[in-house]
């Protein structure tokens, strides 16, 4: 429909509204997130303000605060507080990185890893101690600290240590405190995993996809400590993903013998979407179907790291990754028609704000997001970043997203530094040319780490910006669905928006 | 040098491919001064900026690569300016518009994250009357900085030229 055959637009009927045209339909947010998708005979109607009053479509509209005259101001107060409900902590997320060491070499590495012999770059007791009293100071009841690297199993006695020392000091603090370890596996040990397990430290782990994929992109140089003989053959090249792959299973079953619901308690995985992955996508789905996982997050590759060098031969124009993306939750939307559980991370959290009105706190995907204000990330030398990925960018020779050192700087002094004050106005959308009049605005977020990495400033420009490319592929892609009305898909969604809390990993003392 | 380049209109823009530099002429009632600072300022990693008021109501900006460029890479950096140009043009104007909103979504992420000041915090601040660096004078009453001038001394006597600058801009008499 040509919007100029709309004769006499009412300026009266409408509250502001944010307009677009996906599958056909016109789809309609406003300010408090709430959308209707209408039809062009509805969309004239609404537009020149001659919707019939008690008819369904003005019930429609009414009910979403979509009518200047029947607006519901309390509502859509209520509406915006609860969406923006995470303004009024601090830092929930805290990324210990206890080494760069890491036994594997990555193709996209985003960490910017050091060989196993580069023990200067293994964190500290003290560091570790200085770390822990700075991010009990955060004004969020809630904390999670995350073991990051390099690979956190080369440095497990640091891991153990923070552990244990966070959960003695938080017995004068009171917070509830939950601990998860990002690791390869293959440094595992039946030791470790008990340790791990009793104290109660969730484990996350990359997984690129089948085998053959997985190991191209993830060498193991050397035999992985832990991986039975059984699995590689005598002389066999090391694998990298039968050692997660092992550990995995090996994972699962403790939690299951430990009486939990492994539908919710068993390992997540990440995936970094290289241009090798992008062919791939139903083996991709299957190899995580296979090995238990319920969530996929099809993250692509980001400009951080070493994928920022290997850049050339990882990378791809992002209408092919979201081909890619299409076809892989079509397919996944598939399954869960068959009856098997798996959702997409992305869609999730879209979906999170757009049909259930909540906000998932997704650190990057939020307005503003969530560079030290919901997430802070130390190195192991005590430096002090506003997220990792400016940490990643410390690591390849830019300091813009350094804020403090740890015994040195005073947590009001982070969240108060000149750079955090400068990334909560770049990622305010209601600031960003775009984003402002985007009818994704509601649900998105913006990320100025990387438009500085790519775009040379915080502020970037979205026009030309891939990780809006992909914001707003993706939107796009749910929207149709929504649009399409198909029933099931309708309640695979609903279903994908139900956070269920894992409280078994909560550690709350009493004070 | 030349004067025309593809997809930018004739006169506009001036290059010397000899010293790789290149310049663009922007006019000064369709763009504010602050979004040509913001956009200049994006590209001190990559090139050597200048900006210089050219003829009647036009600034004009060069633009010198720190490595070695051909044309094409000229162009598009320039290309890349103009962008970045009118990106820092409608997000000053849209900052202007949204000020309210921004700052109060600004103020309440950052008030929930810093928290109310703790004891601590409170034993490490300054209470005392000690002077603090001031070299500007902006906590000198007038009289403190003006009215002593002759023969005053020390940092009084530093604060003045920065001070009687600061008045005469906003056209103040110079005491
Ligand atoms: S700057 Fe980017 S990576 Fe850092 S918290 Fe914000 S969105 Fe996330
Ligand atoms: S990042 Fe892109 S998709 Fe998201 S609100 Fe901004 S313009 Fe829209």
């Amino acid at each position: 429909m040509n919007l100029l055959q709309i004769k006499k637009p009412s300026t009266t009927f409408a509250m502001p509204f944010r307009h677009r045209v996906v599958a056909g339909k016109h789809l309609l947010t406003n300010t408090e997130g709430a959308f209707v998708l209408l039809d062009d005979a509805e969309f004239r109607l609404f537009a020149e303000g001659t919707v019939e009053r008690g008819s369904t479509l003005w019930t429609r509209l009414v009910e979403r605060n979509f009518v200047r005259a029947e607006v519901d101001l309390r509502a859509i107060e209520e509406r915006i507080r609860t969406r923006k409900r995470f303004l009024d902590y601090g830092p929930n997320l805290h990324i210990a990185v206890v080494t760069l060491r890491c036994n594997e070499t990555c193709v996209y590495c985003h960490a910017s890893r050091a060989n196993m012999d580069a023990t200067y770059t293994d964190m500290t007791k003290e560091t570790a101690e200085k770390t822990v009293d700075l991010i009990l100071k955060s004004t969020n009841p809630s904390v999670t600290i995350e073991f990051q690297g390099g690979e956190p199993l080369a440095n497990f006695p640091i891991v153990q240590h923070i552990t244990e020392y966070a959960l003695k000091q938080n017995e004068k603090i009171g917070k509830t405190l939950e601990f998860t370890m990002v690791s390869n596996l293959s440094l595992m040990t039946d030791e470790k995993l008990a340790w791990l397990v009793a104290n109660k430290v969730q484990i996350c782990t990359s997984i690129d996809g089948p085998q053959h994929l997985h190991d191209k992109q993830r060498k193991l140089p050397t035999k992985a400590a832990a991986l039975p003989l059984a699995l590689t053959g005598e002389g066999a090249s090391p694998s990298a993903h039968l050692a997660a792959r092992h550990w995995i299973g090996r994972i699962n079953d403790e939690y299951g013998k430990m009486g939990l619901d492994t539908s919710l308690y068993h390992v997540e995985a990440l995936l970094t979407t290289t241009r090798d992955t992008l062919p791939l996508w139903k083996d991709v789905v299957d190899t995580y179907v296979s090995l238990g996982c319920k969530a996929l997050f099809l993250r692509p590759v980001d400009p951080f790291g070493f994928a920022d060098r290997s850049g050339g031969r990882v990378e791809y124009p992002r209408k092919e990754y979201l081909e890619f993306y299409r076809s892989a939750v079509d397919y996944m939307l598939e399954l869960n028609r068959q009856g098997v559980q798996i959702l997409e991370r992305f869609a999730a959290i879209f979906l999170t704000k757009i049909l259930g009105g909540e906000d998932p706190n997704f650190l990057d995907i939020r307005n503003p997001c969530g560079a030290a204000i919901g997430q802070v990330a130390y190195n192991y030398d005590g430096k002090i970043f506003t997220c990792d990925e400016g940490r990643m960018l410390h690591e390849m020779g830019d300091d813009t997203f350094l804020i403090g050192e740890v015994g040195k700087t005073a947590y009001r002094d982070l969240m108060g530094h000149e750079t955090v004050r400068a990334l909560a106005l770049a990622s305010n959308l209601d600031a960003q040319p775009d984003c402002v009049n985007c009818t994704y605005q509601p649900y998105c977020g913006v990320c100025p780490v990387h438009n500085h990495k790519s775009q040379g400033s915080i502020f970037g420009r979205m026009r030309e910006s891939t990780l809006c490319a992909v914001h707003k592929g993706i939107q796009d892609y749910l929207f149709e669905k929504i649009a399409s009305g198909d029933p099931h898909v309708l309640e695979t969604f609903k279903r994908w928006t139900t956070v269920r809390d894992r409280t078994h990993f909560l550690q709350t003392c009493a004070l | 040098m030349s004067s025309s380049l593809e997809g930018f209109p004739e006169g506009q823009v001036q290059f010397d491919l000899e010293r790789g530099a290149a310049s663009v002429r922007v006019d000064s009632s369709v763009y504010p001064l602050e979004a040509l600072y913001g956009a200049a300022y994006v590209f001190i990693d990559r090139a050597y900026v200048l900006l210089d008021r050219a003829e009647g109501d036009a600034y004009r900006v060069w633009i010198s690569p720190k490595k070695p460029a051909a044309e094409d890479a000229l162009r598009a950096l320039l290309g890349e300016f103009a962008n970045e140009l009118l990106s820092c043009a409608w997000r000053a104007q849209i900052a202007k518009d949204s000020r309210s909103i921004i700052e109060q979504a600004t103020t309440r992420a950052l008030g929930g994250a810093r928290g109310a000041p703790s004891l601590d915090d409170l034993e490490s601040f300054d209470f005392s009357d000690e002077s603090f660096e001031d070299p500007l004078g902006i906590a000198m009453s007038w009289e403190e900085k003006y009215g002593k001038k002759k023969g005053a001394e020390g940092s009084e006597a530093k604060a003045a030229p920065a001070g009687a600058e600061a008045a005469a801009a906003e056209g103040e008499p110079t005491p």
